[in-house]
């Protein structure tokens, strides 16, 4: 009997020792799981806006798609097509990505952020994210604050005898679906719609009235009337029924009070 | 590691200085100076206002102290506040919640070892403290089926608005997370934390605190009034009072910081209670809808431009650039008027994020 109790008390011993170790087994387990999530957060933080990685990382599930109003934003460098055959691809690249960093920067300054690079162009959203009341002018100081800095870089560019880039950007702002889009293999936070399709179609518009900043009367709407506007002649778009009226934008007085 | 080591921030704003009067007054009413508050200690108010809503003297009566400092913990690791981040990960740890715990619960991690009512309630204080989209009272049936009652649920709502009045306060002013670490760090508090235990956190109380009459009045009645019988409630009319009647800063610019981040935040209440304020104060009526699209109009001057600036971009912080922009506006304020504008940025932040306690107080919610 004494040896029988024995046994079990050992037994008893051996399987709360057995648990404890499991425990800690587990524990460790999860830190480790905890260690790598955070990991994983910094490093997709390089390829998406970080308040959508926050919010992947605080819901357990993918983010949902949701329509949005957004201000989209394109941008693509005039006569880049030409200038890539005349440069060495390292050369190309180097000019390209000092561009992206450079305007990345001037987008997340006024609140906005870059979707995606499109070849020599990019795509920007204002209020996808988080809703912003203001996002028509932050997106029409971005895109004035893009052409400075573009000039600054052409400075710099034409120092060491680099060639100069010029920028055709377009604005315009309505309803889109907000969402991770893609594969498993790869995944990206963008918006989809017919706003985007006209933002891009009004872009390319800059080359047929030769200007810098084009919007659309959706954005010029909700914007401070210290802007100043040039009006264009509507012109038909691929897509869009009616011609698309569109104005020029060609700067911000500061002083003026409203 | 914590989950906000990546987070930039700033040098802090502002040097404490001495203000032995009111040190005093917040000693006998806390029982120490918290070494947060001795930033902001020269604006009469605002040290009100940090007396009225201490978390560690707020008083509870459905929230468990460990529930409500994880509630913190999730708010501020929301909001990016790596001041009150590390103020509660010390605050946690005295309760003894070890290192390992406290870096589940930030990685959400904590599923398995939470009762549903629990992990309900955190989650339901991310959703009050991001507000993307607005929170509705159907944001609280998870709640609700985990048994909460209406008024655990608008306690809690009313407290994740207090953390995010002191994450806001922290974060405007860049305060040194290092030197609140460096404070539960110290051997002595380790070597206290068993009898800390006993006093730190929110104290319980068994019954509900109605709202006086004089109480049920003043700037932004029909939010606080919803959580009428929240001890909570008390405070949050107490703080506004306090920055209403105190502040350098005017009702004007008050008033347009409240307007700013009502419309920011997409609180249309708020937002009528505080453009009804404005108008009160003299605001041309024809002004107030361009002022708060464009943040500027020909009735406000500089400074208030700055101030609804700043109001608009503290309402969902990245840290560092808000607090490179708060320096920069800063040369425009004297020392108090910067402060009275810490305080009221983020009063505005907690006050506007009450929206669905509102909605939760209606009958049919």
């Amino acid at each position: 009997m004494r040896i029988a109790l024995a046994l079990l008390a050992l037994a008893a011993t051996v399987a709360v020792a057995w648990l404890a170790v499991e425990r800690r087994r587990l524990r460790r387990r999860l830190d480790a799981a905890s260690a790598e999530l955070q990991r994983l957060q910094t490093d997709f933080g390089r390829f998406a806006p970080s308040a959508v990685v926050d919010r992947i990382a605080a819901h357990s599930r993918p983010v949902e798609a949701e329509r949005r109003e957004v201000t989209v934003l394109f941008a693509d460098l005039v006569g880049f097509t030409a200038l890539g055959e005349r440069l060495p691809p390292e050369e190309l690249v180097a000019l390209l990505n000092a561009y992206f960093g450079r305007m990345s920067r001037v987008l997340e300054d006024h609140r906005g952020h870059v979707a995606k690079f499109i070849g020599d162009g990019l795509m920007a959203l204002f209020g996808a994210i988080e809703p912003n009341p203001w996002q028509a002018n932050d997106a029409a100081h971005a895109a004035l604050a893009m052409q400075r800095t573009l000039a600054d870089y052409n400075r710099e560019l034409a120092a060491r005898g680099g060639p100069a880039l010029r920028a055709g950007i377009g604005l315009h702002r309505g309803s889109a679906v907000a969402g991770i889009l893609g594969s498993q293999a790869l995944l990206e936070f963008t918006v989809i719609g017919g706003t985007v399709n006209l933002a891009a179609r009004v872009e390319r518009l800059t080359r047929t009235h030769d200007v810098a900043i084009l919007v659309t009367d959706a954005v010029r709407s909700q914007l401070d009337p210290r802007f100043q506007l040039d009006p264009m002649p509507a012109t038909p778009v691929h897509g869009v029924g009616e011609p698309v009226a569109t104005w020029a934008l060609r700067g911000f007085e500061e002083q003026r009070d409203q | 590691m914590s989950a906000l080591d990546s987070i930039e921030w700033e040098a802090c704003l502002l040097e404490p200085v001495p203000s032995p009067e009111t040190e005093r007054r917040v000693r006998r009413a806390l029982g120490m100076v918290p070494p947060g508050s001795r930033y902001f200690l020269d604006s009469a108010w605002f040290a009100d206002a940090l007396i009225a809503l201490d978390i560690g003297h707020l008083q509870l009566q459905h929230l468990r102290a460990d529930l409500s400092e994880m509630v913190a913990l999730v708010v501020s690791q929301d909001g990016a506040c790596r001041y009150c981040f590390s103020a509660t990960r010390g605050v946690l740890g005295i309760m003894g919640f070890s290192e390992a715990r406290i870096q589940r619960l930030e990685g959400d991690l904590l599923a398995g070892e939470l009762p549903a009512g629990d992990r309900a309630a955190l989650q339901f204080a991310r959703r009050v403290s991001r507000s993307v989209p607005p929170v509705r009272a159907a944001d609280a049936a998870p709640l609700r089926e985990a048994g909460w009652s209406a008024a655990a649920i608008q306690e809690l709502t009313a407290l994740t608005a207090v953390n995010v009045f002191f994450n806001r306060t922290s974060t405007l002013a860049a305060l040194p997370y290092e030197s609140i670490e460096r404070f539960f760090a110290r051997p002595t508090m380790r070597l206290l934390r068993p009898l800390l235990r006993r006093f730190i956190g929110p104290r319980r109380v068994s019954q509900p605190m109605p709202l006086s009459p004089a109480e049920r009045q003043g700037a932004f009645a029909e939010q606080i009034n919803a959580f009428d019988g929240v001890p909570l409630a008390k405070r949050l009319r107490a703080a506004i009072d306090a920055c209403w009647c105190g502040s350098s800063l005017g009702p004007r610019t008050t008033a347009l910081v409240f307007a700013v981040v009502a419309r920011g935040i997409g609180c249309p209440l708020s937002e009528r209670e505080a453009t009804r304020l404005l108008r009160a104060d003299g605001f041309p009526a024809t002004e107030v809808e361009p002022a708060l699209a464009h943040l500027a109009s020909p009735s406000l001057d500089a400074r208030q431009r700055a101030a609804a600036t700043l109001a608009r971009d503290s309402i969902w912080p990245q840290p560092a650039p808000l607090q490179r922009q708060a320096r920069a506006v800063r040369a425009q304020f004297t020392r108090t008027e910067f402060i009275d504008l810490i305080g009221t940025a983020a009063l505005a932040n907690a006050l506007c994020r009450l929206g669905v306690g509102v909605e939760l107080a209606r009958p049919h919610a």
